[in-house]
C-alpha cells in the first residue's frame, strides 16, 4: 500500500474514534465483537465483487445468486422441507451454484457480448426465479447442527462465520496477489489493450473472474442461511449494492484497476461501523438513512481526492 | 427512407403487432360495457387473483386461498404475480382487461396506494368486478364506481396495539421493549407503531428503550437487534417487530446473544415460522389477517356479484370499503392456526361480509 491509500483506513479510524467517543456502549468488547459478526458476510460478498470491479466491469448478480445458493443449501442439509442431511456436501453445492450463476455471468460477457451490468442484472433475476421455484411457499428451516453453530459458536471470541469471512480474506488477497487470474484481472481494468496486443486471451480470465466471484456470493447465501437458520429467497437483499459501496469506499476503482480485497475490507468495516455506530450514539432511525449516505459520499471523497484523475467513472 | 437495420425492421413489425392487438382489444371492450351487468352464468366467470410474488408466506397462502375458493365453485383461478413493480402489475392488469371481461373478476393486492387508481379506472372501464386489498388513496372511493366492489384492509393500530398489550402481559406489566418498526414511509409501519404508542400509554410500566427501522425484513432485523442488544444488555426484556420476519430475525439475535427464552417477542403477520415459534413458546403473539381468506373473499364478493346472487346495489356502504377483523394469536389458540385452511362457509353470498370490523372512513 502506498501513501495514497491511506484515506479510507484513516476515514476508519477518525470514525471509529469519534463513535467511541460518544458512546460508551460502542467502545464495549461485546459491540466490537458484534461489529465484526456483522461484517462476516458482507466482507465475504464484497471479496467476490472486488475482483469484477478491479477488472472495470460491474456485478449486480449478488442478490439473486445469494437466494439461490441460500435455498439451494437449506434444502440439501437437514431442514423440515425434505430428508436431505448432505452437511458439508450441501454448502459445496451452494458454492457451485453461485460459482455457475457467475461462469453464465461471464459467457454472457464474453460471448453474446452483453455489457457486464445488464448481464449480471439478467443472472441476478434468474437466480431469484430458480430460488423461488425452490421455495414453492413453505419456507425450509434448517436443522442442520453444524450449519447453525456457523453464527452462534464462538472461537477466541469470534462467531465462526466471523472466522470463515477472515479466511475468504486470506485466500482472496493470496489470489490477488500471487496467481495469474489476480495478477491479470487487475491488468484487464488498468489496460485491456495492452494486454491483447501482448498476445493474452483475456477472454477466460474474465468468465473465471465472474466464477470466482459467484462462488463467494455462494458463500455468502450460505453464511445468511446459517444467520436466519431458514433460506430465504431475499437472502441477499441490497448486498449487491452494499458491496459496491464498500468496496468502492475501500479505495477500489469502478474503472478498475486500482484496489483490491484489503481495500475493500477496510471498506466493509467502514460501512458496518457507520451502521452500528449510529445505532449506538442514538440517531433516530428517521435520520440514519440520510446520515450514513452523507458520511459514505464524503468517505469517498475523502479517499479518492489523491487519485482524482483516475476517478473518472463520473466524468 | 430507407431502414437498412435489422432492429429497426424488428421494431417496426413489434409496434405494427402491438397496434393491431390494442385495436382488437379496445373493440372487444367497448362492445363489453354495453352487456347486461350481473348475469354471468357461472361457468362463464373468470377468477384472477394478483398479489406481488410467491417467494413468501403470507402471498403464497393468498393465493392458495383463492385456488380453494375458485376450486368449491368448479373455477380455477389465474394466479399472477408482479414481483414487486408497479410498472409490471399494470401491465398484467392491462393484458388481463384486454381479454374478454364480461364476466372477469379480480382480487388485487395493488403495490402502493398511488397503484390503485389506474387499476380501478382500467377495470371500470372494461367492465369488469374488482375488489382491492391494503392499498388505495383515501379519497378514491368503491361507493363512486359500479364495478369496484370493495375494498378491504385491516386497522394497523388495532394490531400494533393488540401485540403490544400481549408483550406488556408477557413481561409481567413492567420492563424495557425495543421496537423495530418496518418501512417507514409506508401507511402500514406508521399504524402499526401508533398502536404499540397507544399500548405503551395503557401499560405505564412497559418503558420503550429504543426504536429502530427493520425494513420488515429479517436479516437486517437480525443486525438491527444484535446491536440493540449490546446497547441495552439485560433491561431488554421484550422486543415488539411490526411483522413476524422481523420478529423472526430477532429470535435469531437473542438465540446468537445466548439469550434466548429470556426475551419475549411478538409479530404480525402470522407467518407458519412464528405460529411455529408461539407453538413452542419462543415467541408470544402475533397477529393474523387470515391470508387464505383474502385470496378467496375477493373472488367470492366479485363471483357473487357477476352471478346476480348479489346485488352492488344491495351492499351497504359501509361494506364497500372496511377494515377486515383479525385475530391475536397467542399460545393459547395456536393450533387452530397452524395449518392455513379457509371456512367454506365464509365464502357463501349471505357471509362475505361477515368479517367487516368497521368501516373505512
Amino acid at each position: 500500500m502506498s501513501w495514497r491509500d491511506a484515506g479510507p483506513p484513516a476515514a476508519l479510524v477518525v470514525i471509529f474514534v469519534v463513535f467511541a467517543a460518544l458512546s460508551s456502549q460502542f467502545r464495549s468488547i461485546d459491540n466490537v465483537q458484534n461489529i465484526m459478526d456483522a461484517a462476516a458476510v458482507l466482507a465475504v460478498v464484497t471479496c467476490g465483487i472486488t475482483f469484477v470491479l478491479m477488472m472495470g466491469s460491474i456485478d449486480l448478480s449478488a442478490a439473486g445468486v445469494m437466494g439461490a445458493s441460500a435455498l439451494t443449501v437449506s434444502l440439501l442439509v437437514a431442514n423440515n422441507r425434505n430428508d436431505n442431511d448432505l452437511g458439508i456436501l450441501a454448502i459445496g453445492v451452494a458454492v457451485l451454484v453461485g460459482a455457475g450463476f457467475g461462469c453464465v455471468s461471464g459467457l454472457a460477457l464474453v460471448f453474446l457480448k452483453v455489457p457486464s451490468f445488464m448481464a449480471t442484472l439478467g443472472v441476478s433475476a434468474v437466480g431469484l426465479g430458480v430460488a423461488t421455484l425452490m421455495f414453492a411457499g413453505v419456507q425450509p428451516n434448517i436443522s442442520d447442527a453444524m450449519l447453525k453453530s456457523w453464527a452462534i459458536e464462538r472461537f477466541l471470541g469470534f462467531s465462526h462465520l466471523t472466522w470463515i469471512a477472515a479466511a475468504c480474506l486470506v485466500v482472496g488477497w493470496l489470489i490477488q496477489r500471487y496467481t495469474r487470474l489476480g495478477r491479470y484481472a487487475f491488468a484487464i481494468g488498468g489496460a485491456e489493450e495492452v494486454l491483447t496486443l501482448s498476445g493474452v486471451r483475456v477472454q477466460p480470465y474474465k468468465i473465471a473472474v465472474f466464477t470466482l466471484a459467484g462462488a463467494f456470493y455462494g458463500l455468502g447465501g450460505v453464511m445468511v442461511t446459517s444467520q436466519l437458520g431458514a433460506g430465504l429467497v431475499q437472502a441477499g437483499d441490497g448486498y449487491d449494492f452494499s458491496a459496491i459501496t464498500a468496496a468502492v469506499v475501500g479505495g477500489t476503482l469502478l474503472t478498475g484497476g486500482r484496489g483490491g480485497v484489503l481495500h475493500s475490507a477496510v471498506g466493509v468495516l467502514l460501512v458496518v461501523v457507520l451502521t452500528n455506530g449510529l445505532v449506538q450514539v442514538g440517531v433516530s432511525p428517521y435520520w440514519q438513512g440520510g446520515v450514513q449516505g452523507l458520511i459514505v459520499v464524503a468517505a469517498v471523497a475523502a479517499a479518492v481526492i489523491p487519485q482524482r484523475r483516475r476517478n473518472q467513472v463520473v466524468k | 427512407m430507407k431502414f437498412t437495420s435489422r432492429p429497426a425492421a424488428a421494431l417496426i413489425c413489434l409496434s405494427l403487432a402491438a397496434v393491431t392487438v390494442t385495436g382488437c382489444s379496445e373493440e372487444a371492450s367497448s362492445g363489453n360495457t354495453a352487456a347486461d351487468a350481473g348475469k354471468c352464468e357461472p361457468s362463464e366467470v373468470k377468477l384472477v387473483g394478483q398479489v406481488r410474488n410467491e417467494s413468501n408466506p403470507y402471498e403464497a397462502a393468498w393465493l392458495a386461498g383463492g385456488d380453494t375458493f375458485a376450486k368449491s365453485v368448479g373455477l380455477s383461478q389465474e394466479r399472477l404475480t408482479y414481483g414487486g413493480d408497479s410498472t409490471k402489475q399494470q401491465e398484467q392488469i392491462s393484458q388481463v382487461l384486454a381479454g374478454n371481461t364480461k364476466c372477469l373478476v379480480l382480487n388485487v393486492l395493488p403495490n402502493g396506494d398511488s397503484d390503485t387508481t389506474p387499476i380501478v379506472k382500467g377495470a371500470d372501464k372494461a367492465g369488469a368486478y374488482l375488489v382491492t386489498q391494503w392499498n388505495k388513496p383515501a379519497d378514491l372511493k368503491p361507493a363512486d364506481y359500479d364495478k369496484w366492489l370493495s375494498h378491504i384492509t385491516y386497522n394497523g393500530v388495532e394490531s400494533g396495539q393488540q401485540i403490544g398489550d400481549a408483550l406488556a402481559t408477557a413481561i409481567g406489566g413492567s420492563g424495557g421493549i425495543i421496537a423495530l418498526q418496518g418501512v417507514l414511509d409506508t401507511a402500514a409501519a406508521k399504524d402499526r407503531y401508533a398502536g404499540l404508542e397507544a399500548s405503551l400509554k395503557k401499560n405505564t410500566g412497559m418503558k420503550l428503550l429504543d426504536q429502530q427501522a427493520a425494513n420488515f425484513s429479517r436479516a437486517e432485523a437480525l443486525a438491527v437487534t444484535k446491536t440493540l442488544l449490546t446497547k441495552h444488555g439485560d433491561k431488554i426484556k421484550g422486543i415488539w417487530a411490526a411483522n413476524d420476519d422481523m420478529a423472526l430475525g430477532a429470535l435469531e439475535a437473542l438465540q446468537q446473544a445466548g439469550r434466548a427464552g429470556k426475551v419475549a417477542v411478538v409479530g404480525i403477520d402470522a407467518v407458519p415460522d412464528a405460529l411455529t415459534a408461539i407453538k413452542n413458546g419462543s415467541m408470544t403473539a402475533t397477529v393474523s389477517s387470515d391470508g387464505p381468506w383474502q385470496g378467496g373473499i375477493g373472488l367470492a364478493i366479485g363471483y357473487c356479484v357477476a352471478t346476480g346472487e348479489l346485488k352492488v346495489a344491495d351492499i351497504a356502504a359501509e361494506n364497500r370499503a372496511f377494515f377486515a377483523e383479525q385475530f391475536l394469536i397467542s399460545k393459547d389458540n395456536v393450533g387452530d392456526f397452524l395449518q392455513p385452511k379457509t371456512d367454506p362457509a365464509d365464502f357463501k353470498c349471505a357471509n362475505v361480509f361477515n368479517r367487516v370490523a368497521g368501516s373505512l372512513s
